[in-house]
């Protein structure tokens, strides 16, 4: 058994493979596509539409800028489920490359995430005017918090990566499995809504969903990256309403994200990443034998 | 004492591939339980076999050694390069290897198709350890030995599989490693290339360096190891000269029984043997490089160790690689030979065209019983090489012609021709 130091000494000689493998991930990704990058802008700019004639127009749940409400939370999201999706076939689908070199395995989903996290920014370049136009130059001035969520969510979303990617070696139904997964956790996440939607409710059935959404990691990302990019949206206190569809919600602008929030992304962010890549590299022993 | 030995084994002087005690295993599972199903339904364990791909193999190589490991397919021999080459970490035992290593155990290996040369050579050179600037300093040198400089920006999905697999090589001895291990790489491509990446191996081994080399040449093993290492069944049965290690080795090849022949037919094994076999053209002249689709005439010389009522005689067509090509048994066409009594002999005809494109072939007649099922006994095998021919790359000769049955054709002249051909051959 290699040395935990030995091991993360490997990984930084590796950081030109992992550059490597970025570039071939940009580069190959949308090569036969005559639209190529754009679908990187497209899909997101789509989606927004879609939802915003739902929610927005058809059920109004009475959210502000809703567009810009939904898009600020969808991005972050299609990061972290892009990534993860495209992860879970890292080790799988190079078994050629696993049985005839050695490298650092890490290297292969850690630029899955590199790449979309490229997609991510190159994507957001073009959305922030589009957010400033909607909510105002504060989108700017809290810029520095817009990043370091960014940060924390690529920690996040490498710990993931790793266990995705290491697991569905052994256990090969998970990668069916995970669209499921994805499906339900992205409802589970408050992306097209306002967590105070679920979060005020009185209905027992919809508070038992609230909890599950509030200890939802995911929950915490979309909501700093939101509070800094879009601002927050609160049910206006002291509503007692039998349906959801009723509440009134007050949207403010952009602000600096709740520092608890924050501290506890960190903590959960630097755990997942940890639990990852110990595990990932405790299933990389075999790898060679079962892919 | 334990910490004593570790000491010894990491000292400066020590050897430079150190292999104590290895075994490696791999689960052969029945059914393999890789879903959900599987495990719900099989509420025991799932049912598979250990095999020992390597069994307490130990061994020292020395620094600037050059050291050929054979062995017949499924010996262990490309396992042992794995695990030298960490790709698998060792079940037991202990493995020390000191300075670079470099592996050679596909050429080529995470080629991207629809990236060019260029981006490719940065890519597999990265694989492989090197730096960007590493990588920037041989670049020049990896395009002109590879001679792939016209076709840089070309997507390498492009590539003639002669330009593939030269790029791959190319890059792979720039690593200038310490130890270099290399798995069969030379018997690829065409003569030309075998000859050139061979000198290279020499060059590398006359610098001083470790070689470990894998291959069913036995004459490259020859020309270019000073030891040899002969695996059988996962087991080291040898550790020596060159020359001796080879002999045993071409003798647990004649006597190696087939796979599926674990269910030995008792006491039938090697009651008939293979006394001779000879391989010319149809007119009984003997034959040195042929070229593809010529007509062959094998007659294998038979021999009764004890009373049989009837036996077959079989034929199996190798690549340099070991990949087996074609099978096919008197049985298979309806003829079987005897009654052959005790020391009675029989000759055995077969007529057969090698429909295959230029490289280095193996035949090995074997004798079966009469279902063809169980192998008695091969002979020693018989070397076919094919000339390489214009019109065609690959493995099999289809025996293919163009005609345009409807629309205008054009007779394309020389030059055009040639320049297919400068791809290919560049």
């Amino acid at each position: 058994m290699r040395t935990l130091r030995g091991k993360l000494v490997d990984l930084w000689h590796a950081r030109e493979l992992l550059r490597q493998f970025v570039a071939k991930e940009l580069k190959i990704r949308y090569k036969n596509s005559s639209l190529g990058f754009l679908w990187s802008l497209l899909t997101p700019a789509l989606m927004t539409l879609v939802f915003t004639a739902l929610f927005g127009l058809a059920f109004d749940i009475g959210v502000d800028d809703y567009p810009a409400f939904f898009v600020s939370g969808y991005l972050l999201w299609q990061f972290f489920q892009t990534s993860s999706q495209s992860s879970i076939t890292a080790i799988v689908g190079n078994g050629q490359l696993i049985k005839k070199v050695y490298f650092p395995r890490e290297v292969l989903p850690l630029s899955m995430v590199l790449a979309q996290l490229t997609h991510f920014l190159l994507a957001m370049l073009v959305v922030g005017p589009f957010l400033i136009y909607s909510r105002g130059w504060g989108v700017l001035w809290h810029l520095p918090a817009t990043l370091l969520v960014v940060v924390l969510l690529t920690i996040f979303t490498s710990g993931m990566a790793m266990v995705f990617a290491g697991a569905n070696v052994p256990f090969r139904d998970l990668q069916e499995l995970i669209v499921v997964i994805f499906l339900v956790w992205f409802y589970a996440t408050p992306v097209l809504y306002p967590a105070a939607l679920v979060t005020s409710s009185t209905n027992g059935v919809v508070q038992a969903l609230a909890g599950v959404a509030t200890a939802n990691p995911m929950s915490w990302f979309v909501e700093l990256f939101r509070t800094s990019t879009f601002g927050t949206v609160r049910a206006v206190p002291g509503q007692t309403v039998d349906s959801a569809a009723e509440l009134v919600f007050i949207t403010t602008g952009p602000g600096w994200p709740d520092p608890e929030l924050l501290a506890l992304a960190t903590v959960v962010s630097v755990l997942v990443f940890g639990f990852g890549y110990v595990l990932f590299n405790r299933l990389a022993l075999t790898f060679a034998k079962e892919v | 004492m334990l910490d004593g030995l570790r000491d010894l084994i990491r000292d400066e002087d020590g050897p430079a591939v150190h292999v104590r005690g290895l075994t490696e295993t791999f689960r052969l599972y029945h059914s393999r339980p890789s879903g959900i199903k599987e495990r719900l339904y099989r509420f025991s364990r799932p049912s598979w076999t250990d095999f020992n791909a390597l069994q307490d193999v130990t061994f020292d190589v020395g620094a600037g050694e050059a050291v050929g490991i054979v062995g017949h397919n499924g010996s262990g021999k490309s396992t042992l390069l794995k695990v030298l080459a960490r790709i698998l970490p060792p079940d037991e035992g202990e493995v020390v290897t000191r300075g670079r290593v470099a592996s050679l155990l596909e050429l080529g290996a995470g080629f991207h198709g629809d990236l060019s040369g260029r981006e490719n050579i940065y890519l597999n050179g990265a694989i492989l350890g090197l730096s960007r600037a590493e990588i920037d300093e041989r670049f020049d040198e990896i395009v002109a030995f590879a001679g792939v400089g016209p076709f840089l920006d070309t997507a390498v999905r492009n590539y003639s599989s002669g330009m593939y697999v030269r790029l791959g090589f190319a890059i792979a001895v720039t690593v200038d490693p310490e130890i270099l291990l290399v798995d069969e790489v030379l018997s690829v491509g065409d003569a030309a290339f075998q000859e050139r990446s061979l000198e290279r191996m020499r060059t590398f081994r006359d610098a001083g360096k470790t070689l470990l080399v894998v291959s069913h040449d036995l004459e490259a093993i020859g020309a270019l190891c000073d030891r040899v290492l002969v695996l059988d069944r996962g087991r080291l049965r040898f550790d020596g000269s060159v020359d001796q290690g080879l002999a045993l080795y071409e003798q647990l090849t004649r006597t190696a029984p087939r796979e599926h022949d674990e269910e030995d037919e008792p006491g039938r094994h090697r009651a008939v043997r293979v006394a001779e076999a000879w391989l010319t053209d149809r007119s009984g002249d003997p034959i040195e490089a042929v070229a593809p689709g010529t007509g062959l005439l094998l007659r294998v010389r038979v021999h009764a160790e004890d009373d049989v009522d009837a036996c077959s005689v079989g034929l199996r067509l190798e690549r340099g690689d070991g990949e087996q090509l074609h099978e096919t048994h008197a049985a298979w066409h309806g003829l079987g030979i005897g009654p052959l009594r005790a020391g009675q002999e029989a000759v055995v005809e077969l007529r057969l065209a090698a429909n295959v494109l230029a490289g280095h072939y193996r035949l090995h007649p074997l004798v079966t019983d009469a279902s063809a099922r169980f192998a008695w006994a091969f002979g020693t095998p018989l070397g076919l090489e094919v000339q390489p021919t214009r019109g065609a790359v690959g493995a099999v000769d289809l025996a293919a012609s163009f005609a345009v049955s409807d629309g205008p054709a054009l007779r394309l002249g020389a030059e055009q021709a040639g320049q297919r051909d400068g791809v290919a051959d560049a």
